[in-house]
């Protein structure tokens, strides 16, 4: 990619590069990751990973900036979270966009799943890929729940105390997990400061493993490219990861970052007053992710112990199961979505349910008083 | 030049074969052997010191074929391939193959203007990403450092207090203090008053009356010359310490800080030690009645000038 | 090949036109936009989905969204922000249609475009955008209100009045939500259609394109190289170092939204809790007390005395005697 000038003498950059290629082979490895042949051209669908990556990093940087004033405390989180807001400079802003950054990495946590399952990306030889991507899933949806938790007003000590009442169905380990979760019988400064070292520890560790395994296994499998075109039209549009997808990959990400600074400016963060043990006026709910769960536990079908545990653990729990175990059950090489009519279908009738669900929580807020 | 694979191998008398493999020394990175095929009676591994010449296409042994034939067979199970091998270089320096094998641009790379272009417009972005949120996390880390300061008066006590002229008398008081988001709290402090005789209060003001400004250059306080009562923050200018009013066995009734035995006289000014400025005097308020007010104010320790902190 | 050209509907046509223009002009629309925001120019408050819809849409949105405001009066938003930001949308969606146009004509249609591209699809999306969606969004209204009435009378009859809340909503949503949106989606087909017929219609003029789909395809792809890349990399860093300059000027330091429902409670200091001073004051106030109580229960006793000798028994009720106060 360096040209180096007509004249003889190397610049001190062309210096430097050549002092470390000779030692590490930079050039060489600089060549092999970029020059990946994308089969069918670079494709604005396949921004979602990259786009993934970005919102993690912009995350781990506006929360590190939140760190320096917040303190995990259950006498000063309150406090030190509403100083961020109305007190430090800009505070509100960071926060804000750490908030919305959330939203917009399930948001497009959805999509890139959806891009994988309809391109049938999943199918073999992509099955390691798959499953751990699911595994990323988990630890994303991980991030939402614990995070949501440590401003401690009304609404993040409720929304937990649900959600951990929720896992305690879990047959057999329930308990034991959720007594771990809140360090103890109910919730307080235990689940305070474990929620925080979940979420500011374990799960960027694990995550950043996971991200890396991840990327690793879908360049030892190359991409999968279109589910359609003849041979001829995919080779004239082959191009290589560099530049051009790694320019469609930026370009997705200043879209994603400028749609949550405006979302930021929308609808700042306000907290409800601290948390207290008495809930008041105040109707619980979890954050808009999970309304649809939220909503699906409230059916008729689902009461009684046995119900919350078909509708929280069982459901849920088979559905997670039937996406892993979807690489090895469809074995079909037929990549073309329109011509996989159980998978086509399959995939609205979850999504339509998923929005469904949602917007019935947001309509049964009113029939709550 | 390197042996080539798939060259042939002649003897001194005829040819035995081709070469089908190369054997290099894993420490000095040199090819120290080559195998060859004995037209299919069994691969000999023979040493680069027999062979005499090196050609693209043929390898020139110094021996007759009797003498190779005679060589051990070939084990290839006492070697790995160095696909198999972690060994640093190692094929930096091979060239064994003759020819490369290649593989095409696709059509639509094959204009650099247009990497050029892309890889530039990526850099541009990126850079148009980071750019809008430098400022504000800026300001956002920098929102505690330069606190104003706080120039209430407070209320340390009464001079009735102060017997002597020219000794130094310590005043505690209380500050309170509200940091970021939590409640506030109390700190103790002191100061060390003393009422200066004439002689003393000239060499504190030197003529001049004490001014004290803000920021901007706006004044906050002036301490009048005349005014006998001097007010010495607690803390000494060198470390910080907090110091004493002793009686020095050479240099009389001394202000004198524990920490490194930085001496001051009644003036403040310093007799010994390493205390780089005199002590900080405080703006002073006597009411009619006695009392005494002073603003609190820190200086940075360690500096010859007076850069105020607090 | 050919087969493939017959076979483009209207429809395929439209939607392969609109929908990367749409999105190829969204990232400059989105940059201008946040500077609006942080300047304050303009709010969404409910609406925000909409007016990003409408925004995304703007090759068809930028005549319709005054009409149906004004005319079937219905908000997106406020401020000047907003009509300033559909001004600024026609360059960008010309030239987005353009890029966009062109790379369908040489790839799709095999056909040369013609020069103004741009401009031509433009006007002619924003004209069928300014009949259309009025319409449609009339239409849709419409539908929408009446099915959701429908739904609420179907779930009041007396065979379903047992269903309990939770599966009534999501019945009647998926009742109401179905019919409205089947409706939607056909409308926006038809829609789609129009604009795809229209371009079609662009197209019978053209010249066709005798090249391989090679090399038509490396044409589009390099017709998206500027001539002068320093000068529009230049212009686009420049550019946006103004608009983030601006931002930063318009930023709000502090939280620019204090709902009514949530304001900030006013944190008053709690004064240091001395438990020694705590106690002493307490213990000389009641000793204080102490005396106050016997001083008038004195006073009680010679009152009943002197009444008892003087005037004979009279059944005055005595003063009681204050509460004490509360510290």
């Amino acid at each position: 990619m360096e040209h180096s000038t007509p004249s003889s003498q190397p610049t001190v950059i062309e210096k430097v590069i050549a002092f470390v290629d000779e030692r590490v082979g930079l050039k060489q490895m600089q060549a092999k990751m970029l020059n990946e042949p994308v089969p069918g051209g670079s494709r604005w669908a396949y921004v979602f990973g990259s786009v993934l990556l970005f919102i993690f990093i912009m995350q781990a940087v506006t929360g590190i900036l939140l760190m320096f004033y917040y303190v995990p405390t259950a006498d000063h989180a309150y406090a030190s979270t509403q100083y961020i807001i109305h007190d430090v400079d800009y505070g509100w802003f960071l926060l804000s966009y750490h908030f919305w950054g959330s939203t917009a990495m399930v948001v497009c946590v959805f999509a890139h799943m959806s891009q994988v399952f309809l391109w049938g990306a999943y199918k073999p030889p992509r099955e390691m890929i798959w499953l751990v991507g699911l595994a990323l899933f988990g630890i994303v949806m991980g991030f939402g729940f614990t995070g949501y938790l440590l401003p401690w007003d009304q609404r993040a000590y409720w929304a937990t105390t649900v959600g951990v009442e929720i896992m305690d169905k879990t047959p057999i380990v329930g308990d034991f997990m959720a007594r771990f979760l809140k360090g103890g019988p109910t919730p307080g400064q235990m689940t305070l400061s474990r929620f925080f070292v979940i979420h500011v520890m374990i799960l960027p560790a694990a995550l950043m493993g996971l991200a890396g395994l991840h990327l690793f296994l879908f360049r030892a499998a190359g991409p999968a490219g279109p589910f359609r075109g003849t041979a001829e039209e995919i080779k004239a549009k082959t191009d290589f990861f560099f530049p051009r997808q790694i320019w469609k990959d930026i370009v997705g990400m200043a879209v994603v970052f400028a749609s949550i600074c405006a979302l930021a400016f929308w609808e700042p963060v306000v907290l409800l007053e601290e948390a207290t043990p008495d809930p008041g006026d105040y109707h619980p709910e979890p954050e808009w992710y999970f309304l649809f769960l939220f909503q699906l536990l409230r059916l008729k079908i689902f009461a009684g112990e046995f119900g919350q545990f078909l509708g929280a653990i069982a459901l849920p729990g088979a559905f997670m199961a039937l996406l892993a175990a979807l690489p090895f059950i469809d074995r079909d090489p037929e990549r073309n979505i329109f011509k996989r009519p159980v998978a086509l279908i399959g995939w609205i009738v979850v999504m339509v349910s998923i929005l469904l669900f949602t917007m019935s929580a947001i309509i049964n807020r009113e029939f709550l008083d | 030049m390197q042996p080539q694979l798939k060259s042939k191998v002649r003897c001194t008398d005829r040819e035995i074969g081709e070469v089908t493999k190369v054997i290099v020394d894993p420490l000095s990175h040199e090819i120290s052997h080559i195998v060859v095929s004995m037209n299919g009676t069994g691969e000999r591994q023979v040493s680069m010191a027999l062979v005499q010449t090196v050609t693209d296409d043929a390898v020139q042994l110094r021996n007759a074929s009797s003498e190779v034939a005679a060589l051990p067979p070939f084990k290839r199970d006492e070697y790995l391939s160095t696909h198999d091998v972690e060994i640093a270089h190692l094929e930096d320096n091979l060239h064994v193959t003759p020819g490369e094998v290649l593989v095409p641009f696709p059509e639509l790379e094959k204009n650099v203007k247009r990497r050029t272009f892309f890889m530039n417009f990526t850099h541009v972005i990126g850079f148009l990403i980071g750019l809008p949120i430098a400022f504000p996390v800026l300001r956002y880390l920098m929102k505690p450092m330069f606190a104003p300061f706080d120039n209430g008066w407070l209320k340390i006590g009464n001079v009735s207090k102060i017997k002597t002229d020219d000794i130094g008398f310590q005043f505690k008081y209380k500050k309170k203090v509200k940091e970021a988001y939590l409640p506030e709290a109390e700190i103790e402090k002191n100061v060390w008053i003393l009422k200066a005789t004439p002689a003393v209060l000239e060499k504190v003001y030197q003529g001049k009356d004490m001014e004290f400004r803000d920021a901007s250059g706006k004044s906050v306080w002036t301490n009048k010359k005349d005014i006998p009562y001097v007010a010495f923050s607690g803390k000494c200018p060198h470390l910080g310490c907090g110091y004493k009013w002793r009686q020095h066995k050479v240099l009389g009734q001394v202000f004198l800080c524990p920490c490194h035995l930085s001496i001051y006289d009644a003036s403040g000014k310093v007799l010994d030690g390493p205390a780089p400025r005199p002590l900080d005097a405080l703006p002073i308020k006597v009411s009619a009645s006695g009392d005494v007010q002073i603003i609190d104010m820190e200086f940075k320790a360690g500096t010859k000038s007076q850069i105020r902190i607090i | 090949m050919s087969d493939e050209r017959d076979s483009l509907s209207p429809t395929k046509i439209g939607l392969g036109v609109l929908w990367p223009a749409f999105w190829t002009a969204l990232p400059i629309k989105l940059a201008f936009a946040l500077v609006f925001l942080a300047m304050d120019m303009m709010h969404f408050e409910g609406r925000l989905g909409l007016g990003f819809l409408m925004f995304l849409a703007s090759p068809v949105t930028v005549f319709a969204t005054p009409i149906i405001t004004m005319g079937l009066e219905s908000h997106i938003g406020e401020g000047a922000g907003i009509a300033l930001l559909f001004l600024l949308c026609i360059p960008i969606d010309i030239w987005a249609l353009g890029v966009v146009g062109r790379t369908y004509f040489l790839e799709k249609f095999r056909k040369e475009p013609p020069d103004g591209l741009g401009v031509t699809l433009w006007w002619k999306c924003a004209v069928v955008g300014a009949v259309f969606l009025p319409l449609l969004w009339f239409i849709v209204g419409t539908v929408t209100s009446m099915s959701i009435s429908m739904a609420h009378s179907v779930f009041e009859m007396e065979l379903f009045k047992g269903i309990p809340v939770a599966e009534r909503i999501s019945a009647e949503l998926s009742l109401w939500g179905g019919v409205s949106v089947t409706v939607l989606i056909v409308l926006l087909l038809i829609g789609v259609s129009l604009i795809g017929r229209m371009i079609r219609s662009t197209s019978e003029t053209a010249r066709p394109v005798a090249d391989s789909y090679q090399h038509v395809v490396t044409r589009w792809d390099l017709m998206r190289v500027p001539d002068d890349q320093g000068l529009m990399l230049t212009a686009l860093t420049l550019g946006g170092v103004v608009l983030s300059m601006l931002f930063w000027a318009g930023l709000p330091v502090t939280t620019p939204h204090p709902h009514e429902c949530c304001k900030k409670p006013e944190v008053k200091a709690e004064p240091p809790f001395k438990p020694l001073e705590a106690l002493n004051k307490d213990e000389k106030l009641i000793a204080q007390l102490e005396g106050q109580i016997d001083a008038l229960e004195k006073q009680k006793a010679e009152a009943e005395k002197d009444k008892d000798k003087g005037k004979g028994k009279k059944a005055a009720s005595a003063p009681e005697a204050p509460a004490p106060k509360k510290p």
